[in-house]
C-alpha cells in the first residue's frame, strides 16, 4: 500500500525528515510514535502531499510514486489525512461540503454521484454509527467546534469517502475518553482487508483502544526503532529519551 | 478636457422650467460644483478614489441629455412573489403594487422641495442639486406593514453613451410601518455613462425598513450614489449591499440617528476584480441616547481590483449608552489589487460602547490545504472560501427565497478566480 524508502523533507533550509522507511501492507495498522519535534507532523504533510517542502527519496502509494500528485489528487486516489487542527472554514455548511467532497473523490474513482437525499442517508447511517450529532451538520465546517468536535467531524469524513491509507496525525491529543472512544470505534470498525492505517501519535493511550500490527519509533526524523504493541508499552514507562 | 469640467448654467434651463426659489437653489449649487469641480484625491473625502482621474481616463465627454429611445425587454423576478417599481435610466417608469392597499401608498416623480442652500462637502451633491431630473417620491403611511416585498428594478439602458445621469429619489416611511426592498440593478449598456444618485430615507417613529441593494452585473456604470437616513426613535433600519459589478462605484452613506433607541446596521459583501473600483464611506453620526450600529464589510479583490472601506462613527454628547460596532475584513487574491481602509471614531460622550477593527491579507494557505486534502483542487477550494467568506453576510439575510436568490445571483457574479 504506501513504500517510503530514504525519504528527505526539507522546509526553509530545514531539515526534518533525515531518511525515513516505513513500509505498509493492506489490511496493516502501523502506529509511529515519537517525541515533539521528531518530525510526526511534517511525516502527516508530506504523505498528503503538502506544498512548501523540498523532497528526496522513494514514496510510493499502490505501487505509483506520488512525487508528482498534488494534494487533492492524492485525496482522490484514497489517500486521507485527518488533521491534527482541522481548519475552521467560515461560511461553508459542513453537509454541502461533505457531499462536494465525496462526489469529487466518487467521480475520480468512476463512480455516480450521489444525489442530496442518497448522500443524506449515508450520512445519517455513519453520524449514528459514530454517535454524532447531526446537527453539527448543520453548522459551518469546524467553526465554533470544540477541540472533541472537530476530530469526531475528521473521523465522520474518513468514514464516508472510504479512503485506503489513513493517516491520523496525533488525532488523539486533547480529546477526553469519550471522544477519544468514538475516535477508536470509527478506526476499529473500518478496518477490513484493503484499508490501511498509520496513526500518529504522541502517547501510548489511543493504542489501548486501537491495536496496531506494528509500532515505530520516529525520533530525529528517521524511524530509529521497529516493534510490536510492546514496544508502545515500554515507552510509556520509560519516556522516549531512552531510545532517542 | 473634464480634468477641468465646467458646467454651462444654460444647462438647468435644459431640464426644465423652475420657480424662482428652485431656479436660485439650482444655480448656486452649479456655481459651488463648478468652483471645485469633480473631486480628486486632495480631498480627504476622496483620497483613494481620484474621481476627476478617474472620468478624464475613462470618458471624452459626459452628456446630460440621452439620445436614443429604444425599449428594454426583460424578465421579473419570478421567484418570489413581490411588488415592483421599475426605473428606466433613472426615469420612474412604472410601478405595481397589487399585494398592498393602495391608499397606504404613495408614489409619485421626484425632484425636490428642499431649497436650503447649504455649502456640500461633497461636490456631486451640489452637482445633484444643480442638475437633477429624475427620480421618485415613496410615502408609506403611518401603521402599514409590507404584505409583500417592494422590488425597485434599476435599469440602465443601450441608450446611454457617455451620460451623465442625476438622480434623486426619497422613501419615506411612517410611524410604526414597515417595508422590505429588494433594489436590483440590471445594466444593458454597453458604453461608459455616469450615474450620480441622491438618495434621502426617513424613518419615523418605531418604522422599520430592510433594504438590500444588489449591483453585481459586469458594468460600463460608473456609479456615485450618497445616501442620506434619518431614524427617528425606535426605528430600524437594516441594510445590505452587494455592489460588485460596475467599473467604478462609491456608495457614501449617512446614518443619522436622531431619536433615542433607533438601530442602523449595515452589511456589505463584495467581489472586485478586473481593474474595478469600489469604495463604501460611512458616516453613522449618534445624536441620540441608546441607539445602536453595526456595520460588517467584506470585500474580495482580486486581479487589479481595487477596494475601500473609509468608516466614521460619530458620537454626539448627548448620545449617551451608544453601542457602534465597525469591521472592514479583505481577502487579496492578487498581487496587483488593492485594500484600503480608514476607519475613524470621534466620541464626545463618556458613557459608550465602541469598537472598530480592520483586517486583509492573502487567503490563508492552510485552510487551502485543508481542503484539497479532501478532494477539491486548488480552484474549487478558493472558490469555496471565497465563498464562504462572503457568504456568510447573505446568510444572515432571513428571507429564505431571498436568499436564495441572492445567492445564485451573488455567486454568477465571480469571474476572474477562474484564472487561478
Amino acid at each position: 500500500m504506501l513504500e517510503v524508502k530514504n525519504l528527505k523533507a526539507t522546509i526553509n533550509s530545514k531539515e526534518i525528515l533525515k531518511g525515513l522507511d516505513i513500509f505498509i501492507k493492506p489490511g496493516e495498522l502501523h502506529a509511529i510514535m515519537g517525541p515533539n519535534g521528531s518530525g510526526k507532523s511534517t511525516l502527516a504533510n508530506v504523505l498528503s502531499g503538502k506544498t512548501g517542502y523540498e523532497i528526496s527519496g522513494l514514496l510510493k502509494y499502490k505501487g505509483e510514486n506520488l512525487e508528482e500528485i498534488p494534494i487533492d489528487e492524492r485525496a482522490q486516489k484514497g489517500i486521507f489525512l485527518a488533521f491534527q487542527y482541522p481548519t475552521e472554514i467560515p461560511g461553508v455548511n459542513t453537509s454541502n461540503f461533505l457531499k462536494t467532497s465525496l462526489n469529487k473523490v466518487r467521480k475520480a474513482r468512476g463512480e455516480k454521484e450521489l444525489d442530496t437525499l442518497s448522500f443524506l442517508k449515508k450520512i445519517k447511517v455513519i453520524s449514528k454509527e459514530l454517535g454524532i450529532d447531526e446537527r453539527m451538520l448543520s453548522r459551518q465546517l469546524n467553526v465554533g467546534f470544540s477541540g472533541g468536535e472537530k476530530k469526531k467531524n475528521e473521523i465522520l469524513q474518513m468514514k464516508i469517502l472510504e479512503p485506503n491509507l489513513i493517516i491520523l496525525d496525533e488525532t488523539d491529543s486533547g480529546l477526553d475518553i469519550d471522544a477519544l472512544k468514538t475516535v477508536a470505534n470509527g478506526v476499529n470498525s473500518s478496518r477490513d482487508k484493503k484499508k490501511s492505517f498509520l496513526i500518529i501519535t504522541h502517547y501510548q493511550r489511543l493504542l489501548n483502544y486501537i491495536k496496531p500490527d506494528f509500532v515505530h519509533v520516529l525520533a530525529n526524523g528517521k524511524i530509529v526503532k521497529s516493534g510490536s504493541m510492546e514496544l508502545a508499552e515500554q515507552l510509556e514507562k520509560t519516556g522516549y529519551r531512552e531510545i532517542s | 478636457m473634464l480634468e477641468n469640467l465646467k458646467i454651462d448654467i444654460s444647462e438647468i434651463d435644459k431640464i426644465g422650467k423652475f420657480t424662482k426659489q428652485e431656479k436660485e437653489f439650482r444655480v448656486k449649487n452649479l456655481d459651488f460644483f463648478n468652483e471645485k469641480g469633480l473631486p480628486n484625491k486632495k480631498d480627504e473625502d476622496w483620497k483613494f478614489s481620484d474621481l476627476r482621474q478617474i472620468v478624464s481616463k475613462n470618458f471624452k465627454k459626459l452628456d446630460l441629455k440621452i439620445e436614443g429611445s429604444k425599449n428594454e425587454n426583460f424578465e421579473l423576478i419570478k421567484d418570489f412573489d413581490h411588488n415592483h417599481i421599475m426605473i428606466v435610466d433613472g426615469r420612474l417608469n412604472s410601478t405595481n403594487f397589487q399585494f398592498e392597499e393602495k391608499e397606504k401608498i404613495q408614489i409619485k416623480k421626484f425632484l425636490n422641495e428642499n431649497f436650503k442652500n447649504k455649502r456640500e462637502r461633497n461636490p456631486l451633491v451640489h452637482l445633484n442639486h444643480a442638475l437633477a431630473n429624475n427620480g421618485y417620491f415613496l410615502d408609506v403611511a403611518d401603521n402599514y406593514k409590507f404584505k409583500k416585498v417592494l422590488v425597485i428594478y434599476n435599469i440602465f439602458t443601450k441608450n446611454l453613451n457617455d451620460n451623465i445621469l442625476n438622480i434623486r429619489n426619497k422613501i419615506k416611511i411612517g410611524k410604526n410601518s414597515e417595508l422590505h426592498i429588494f433594489e436590483i440593478v440590471i445594466n444593458r449598456s454597453k458604453k461608459n455613462f455616469f450615474n450620480n444618485t441622491f438618495d434621502t430615507i426617513d424613518l419615523e417613529e418605531s418604522a422599520v425598513l430592510k433594504n438590500i441593494c444588489i449591483n453585481n452585473e459586469k458594468s460600463s456604470g460608473f456609479f456615485h450614489k450618497f445616501r442620506k437616513n434619518r431614524l427617528l426613535s425606535n426605528a430600524r433600519l437594516n441594510s445590505f449591499i452587494f455592489p460588485s459589478g460596475p467599473k467604478f462605484n462609491k456608495i457614501d452613506l449617512e446614518f443619522n440617528l436622531e431619536g433615542k433607541n433607533s438601530e442602523c446596521y449595515l452589511h456589505g459583501a463584495s467581489y472586485i476584480d478586473q481593474n474595478d473600483h469600489q469604495e463604501i464611506k460611512t458616516r453613522i453620526n449618534h445624536l441620540a441616547p441608546n441607539c445602536k450600529s453595526y456595520q460588517k464589510v467584506k470585500k474580495v479583490l482580486d486581479s487589479e481590483g481595487k477596494g475601500i472601506f473609509q468608516g466614521k462613527i460619530f458620537v454626539k454628547d448627548i448620545a449617551q449608552k451608544t453601542d457602534a460596532y465597525q469591521l472592514s475584513k479583505a481577502i487579496l487574491l492578487s498581487e496587483n489589487s488593492e485594500f484600503d481602509s480608514k476607519p475613524e471614531l470621534e466620541i464626545y460622550a463618556d458613557d459608550v460602547k465602541c469598537s472598530h477593527g480592520s483586517t486583509s491579507g492573502s487567503i490563508d494557505e492552510d485552510s487551502i490545504h485543508y481542503l484539497m486534502s479532501r478532494g477539491l483542487n486548488r480552484k474549487e477550494a478558493i472558490k469555496l472560501l471565497v465563498n464562504g467568506f462572503l457568504n456568510e453576510v447573505i446568510e444572515t439575510i432571513k428571507s429564505n427565497s431571498l436568499r436564495k436568490y441572492i445567492q445564485e445571483k451573488f455567486e454568477s457574479g465571480f469571474y476572474e478566480y477562474k484564472k487561478h
